[in-house]
């Protein structure tokens, strides 16, 4: 059995192969990391712990303070800096982009603000968020809001514009004004691509989070990975990456879960797509 | 038959629409003069991108005319709202409002109270059979069943004038004879004040009281066909109708115009 | 609006942002010199910094450094990603075999791997190109591979029908067809290469641009902040351009569609 790309066959797509595949190259890689460092000792733990080291770690910094916090107190300082960036970002960025959509005078004055803001990567912002802020929570926050922020307006506005103006012109022969139109046509229909723009705006500003966490401040993942470093202990570096990956996935997860919640009139088509 | 000499429900008066600058643009109808009285049925037919659409929107005042004027009841008309409604080609339907969201929203703009929105509801989706599908969003529904529920959207403002785009011009050729049938049925027993675009000619002269012919862009009125209107034909389904010799002469007559301008261009 | 107006309405709204910008920071305005420069500051600033050195180097040494770095770490990720990507859409099996672990490190930020690489090689180019590398390998090989599976079967149809053997698919319609998606994932590879060297160089660096804007912020050269800043973002732009530049270039064919991210 060929299994490739001019294999047109596509009974195997949907069998269990590729989850047997793939569960064995991570067994393998397990099993590789566990020999070479535990077993046989090839590799200074210095350098890389092993996967029984990682978990220790793991269950020692759930209990026991590093860097002045337990896990749960660096996990929750993250969540929130985030929480107020990306909050902050959508709550400002969606309108924004709706209303660059909405309105190309307000577009074509404030554009070039955005485009400064959009162009400049996030981590350029920290050392100026230092010397505003400080190393408080605001300096992070603020890096968050800068990364998160474009996602939330070029999507918004993306939406908007992809509204048929058959919608908009039926509104108006029902009679619908300006407020109306938006709240109950445009916005609805905007909404899968605003969401999108949300996840893409999470994600970034997750990535952003940790490294400004990485540059300043005393408390947060970003700053447990580093006092690894400084600490040269690796096994704690892996624990806080591990955190910093899985963190990302459960939010990223949750946001799609809502998506069918909160948009309930896009399942059937989602389910046709699927 | 209609009193002539009383003054139109709807009027087009020397429309004139240019797309782009004056004179450089492209003009898409020239100086069409339309007349419809009070519970005719107008259908206007010809080649496409002949303006006969460009000439629904400028009567519904989504756009403006380069030239000439709009007057309902002989009066300029407004800006656009529910006393002229409007059916689209691609049902236009708010893909986030199930469907009785969907038919009360020009209630709802309109300040009409709740309890007058559900009576009007219930007695609109009883017109269009539509009572099984209250709750269902428009992406559930078939094309015919969104139609009808556009279709709904409009009546049940109860408007003066409905303005149809090519309405059945997106659906499969069994639904549409039904919703033909339907519309037919609806206009002969609430006697709505109906322009029809269409493009095609059986449509035409099935549904119209009169069927007005456009030419090739620019769009001009070609000629004007009156139709008789009570005859027993009319009132029967399309493919009854179609085999009548008078349907088939009418038939033959305005698809000659039209082929003239197809094979003109 | 027509485009002409929106072009002169953001012009006219440009000089409007910078004369607020002028006014605010003025001699004894609200907004202090240490807070934010003026505009008149931060041009004689890039002026000065062309000639004389700041942290080690002249403006010229430091942008030098961070492109040099950039370009490895990108060309790295390419020779690494481009032929993985393509095996991952050719050989289904490798794809089942490799995804699982690009899944896994997919979600951790390229940034996090810093600590890391400074413990494992210490404070050098390497540790920053191995940095950038990572944040370039991911749309590298996810491009390649959607690049292959975005070929229309039908070509491959027809390629066979006129006696191709799979060899000659792959090289002669597959990799061709490729080609704008292919670019596509190198322009986002460098645009990610970019943001994540600036955050390198805030952490592990002896020069470059991110590193003369950390170390400003710490001396409250507010100037030389806003010039490293703003050049970033320039070059960042430019980048972006050059690519889109190349994609025209080798993919004439193409509509260049314009990107929302």
């Amino acid at each position: 059995m060929r299994i490739n790309f001019l294999n047109r066959t596509r009974s195997s797509d949907s069998s269990r192969l590729p989850l047997i595949y793939g569960a064995g190259s991570l067994l393998v890689l397990l099993i590789l990391w566990t020999l070479s460092t535990s077993v046989l000792g090839w590799i200074d733990p210095m350098t890389l712990p092993s996967p029984a080291e990682v978990v220790a770690r793991f269950g020692n910094l759930i209990v026991e303070p590093f860097s002045g916090s337990t896990l749960a107190g660096h996990v929750g300082a993250s969540l929130y800096r985030w929480a107020l960036g990306v909050g902050a970002a959508v709550l400002l960025g969606v309108p924004v982009g709706i209303l660059f959509a909405w309105l190309p005078g307000f577009r074509a004055v404030f554009n070039p603000i955005f485009e400064v803001l959009r162009y400049i990567p996030p981590f350029a912002w920290v050392p100026i968020a230092i010397l505003w802020f400080g190393a408080s929570t605001a300096t992070q926050a603020m890096v968050v809001f800068i990364a998160a922020f474009p996602a939330c307006v070029i999507n918004a506005q993306l939406g908007v514009q992809q509204v048929d103006p058959i919608l908009v012109r039926a509104a108006r022969v029902l009679g619908a004004g300006q407020g109306a139109m938006l709240r109950r046509v445009v916005v609805p229909v905007a909404a899968p691509a605003i969401f999108t723009g949300l996840r893409i705006a999470i994600s970034n500003g997750w990535m952003a989070l940790v490294g400004a966490e990485l540059v300043v401040g005393k408390v947060g993942l970003g700053f447990l990975i580093s006092q690894g470093q400084n600490n040269d202990s690796v096994s704690t570096i892996f624990v806080g990456i591990i955190a910093i990956g899985s963190l990302g996935v459960i939010i990223d997860t949750l946001l799609q879960r809502s998506e069918t919640v909160l948009l309930p009139w896009r399942k059937p088509r989602a389910q046709r797509d699927g | 038959m209609q009193n002539q000499q009383s003054t139109p429900k709807l009027e087009l008066r020397n429309i004139t629409k240019w797309f782009g600058p004056k004179d450089t643009g492209v003009c898409a109808v020239d100086n069409c003069s339309l007349a419809v009285q009070k519970g005719e049925f107008i259908c206007v037919v010809g080649p496409s991108g002949c303006g006969k659409s460009t000439l629904m929107t400028v009567g519904a005042g989504l756009e403006q005319p380069t030239e000439g004027e709009i007057l309902v009841d002989g009066k300029p008309a407004g800006p656009p709202g529910p006393q002229r409604s409007v059916v689209f080609q691609k049902f236009a339907l708010f893909p986030s409002e199930t469907v009785a969201q969907n038919i009360k929203f020009g209630l709802q703009m309109c300040g009409v109270d709740a309890k007058e929105q559900e009576r009007r509801l219930v007695e609109q989706l009883k017109i269009m059979k539509l009572e099984q599908f209250r709750d269902a969003y428009p992406s559930e529904l078939s094309g015919g069943m969104q139609q009808r529920v556009a279709i709904a959207r409009s009546l049940v403002m109860q408007p003066e004038i409905l303005l149809m785009d090519e309405p059945f011009g997106a659906l499969d050729a069994q639904t549409r004879t039904i919703l033909q049938e339907e519309v037919q049925r609806l206009h002969r027993e609430h006697h709505y004040t109906v322009l029809f675009i269409t493009h095609s000619v059986e449509e035409a002269v099935y549904l119209g009281d009169r069927v007005i012919v456009m030419s090739r862009r620019p769009g001009r009125i070609k000629k004007e066909i009156s139709l008789p209107r009570d005859v027993v034909w009319k009132r029967g389904d399309i493919e009854v109708a179609a085999e009548h010799p008078d349907f088939i002469a009418a038939r033959r007559e305005i698809w000659a115009l039209v082929r003239e301008e197809i094979i003109a261009q | 609006m027509t485009s002409n107006k929106v072009a002169f309405v953001g012009a006219g709204a440009t000089l409007l942002w910078v004369a607020i910008w002028a006014w605010l920071t003025r001699e004894g305005g609200p907004v202090s010199e240490l807070f934010f420069p003026s505009p008149g500051d931060v041009l004689d600033r890039l002026i000065m910094f062309w000639s004389r050195p700041y942290i080690g180097s002249t403006l010229m040494g430091h942008i030098l450094s961070s492109l040099s770095i950039v370009l490895a770490g990108w060309v790295l990720g390419g020779i690494v990603g481009v032929p993985l990507g393509i095996a991952m859409a050719w050989w289904t099996r490798l794809k089942w075999i490799v995804f699982p672990i690009f899944q896994l490190i997919r979600p951790v930020p390229p940034l996090a791997w810093i600590p890391l690489t400074l413990l494992w090689i210490g404070i050098g180019d390497a540790a920053r190109i191995f940095v950038v590398f990572i944040a370039a390998l991911v749309p590298w090989v996810m491009n390649s591979m959607h690049a292959v599976y975005s070929v229309d079967k039908l070509l491959i149809d027809a390629g066979r029908t006129l006696g191709a053997n799979d060899r000659k698919i792959l090289t002669r319609i597959v990799i061709r067809s490729a080609i704008p998606t292919l670019l596509a994932g190198a322009r986002i590879a460098l645009g990610n290469a970019w943001t994540t060297l600036v955050a390198a160089e805030l952490l592990a660096a002896t020069a470059g641009l991110g590193y003369v804007a950390l170390n400003a912020s710490r001396m409250l050269d507010t100037d030389v902040l806003v010039v490293a800043m703003l050049l970033i973002g320039l070059l960042g732009v430019m980048l972006s351009a050059l690519m889109g530049l190349a994609a025209r270039m080798f993919a004439p064919w193409v509509k260049n569609d314009r990107n929302g991210g």
